[in-house]
């Protein structure tokens, strides 16, 4: 067992992606997340994304979302501190909304 | 919950998704210990402010589509496994999920540390978790 899966209470990487595309690919779509913690699923489908918007009121977890993604050279990613509230309701289109673990 | 939905729909093509990923409101965390050809159970983890919580987050979600926002395209269910190799790793774990955390109910630890004891060699704690994801389709 290694340590990540000890000190993680999330499923293992892959699940979420595998639920989400019994209903709809991610492939090349403008996704809009709310609630992505530290990038943990974020990164995951973000390399198949056309771009993503990433909110989440933790300032510690946007850093560390920030700094994985810079580490995987990812670069479609738009990690923000704060919540839907400081979404406009005017703007461009999303294609997906995903309330990841946020209620 | 209801607004942060809205406010969602509001930047979502027509016929864009909206998906929400959350635990499991009636199936809550369980506890057991395991080995091969071994499945003790010990208790079902409690968290009655977060239950509160998903009851709010699925009445909020069956409201968007009263309300005319989204129409439902599914839910399905899940579930997966976390194991731990002692006792003393369910604090680290528990602490590890946001507040309100769940917790053992009365006696739940003490049969857990008590029961640990007498479990077979290469013994794991495994903790079991459910997920449900709801998809609502954009009018």
């Amino acid at each position: 067992m290694s340590y990540d899966q000890v000190l993680s209470a999330y499923p293992r990487d892959g699940l979420e992606l595998r639920l989400i595309e019994r209903f709809t690919s991610l492939r090349n779509k403008r996704v809009l997340e709310i609630g992505c913690g530290d990038g943990r699923l974020t990164l995951q489908y973000a390399p198949v994304a056309s771009s993503v918007l990433a909110f989440d009121p933790d300032r510690a977890s946007i850093e560390e979302a920030a700094w994985q993604q810079a580490d995987r050279g990812i670069d479609n990613v738009d990690f923000r501190v704060g919540s839907i509230e400081q979404l406009a309701d005017r703007g461009a289109r999303f294609d997906v909304a995903l309330f990841s673990w946020s209620l | 919950m209801v607004h942060a939905l809205q406010r969602a729909g509001r930047r979502l093509s027509p016929g864009g998704m909206l998906i929400s990923l959350r635990p499991h409101r009636r199936w809550r965390p369980t506890v057991a210990i395991t080995a091969p050809g071994y499945r003790l159970p010990i208790a079902r983890l409690v968290n009655p402010a977060f239950e509160g919580n998903l009851r709010s987050a699925d009445s909020a979600l069956d409201r968007v589509v009263d309300e005319g926002w989204f129409t439902a395209a599914g839910t399905r269910s899940s579930r997966y496994r976390i194991f731990l190799q002692r006792p003393s790793q369910m604090r680290t774990y528990l602490e590890l999920i946001n507040p309100p955390r769940p917790r053992f109910p009365p006696g739940g630890r003490a049969r857990l540390f008590a029961l640990w004891n007498s479990a077979p060699p290469g013994a794991r704690i495994e903790v079991t978790e459910y997920l449900v994801i709801t998809v609502l389709r954009r009018r």
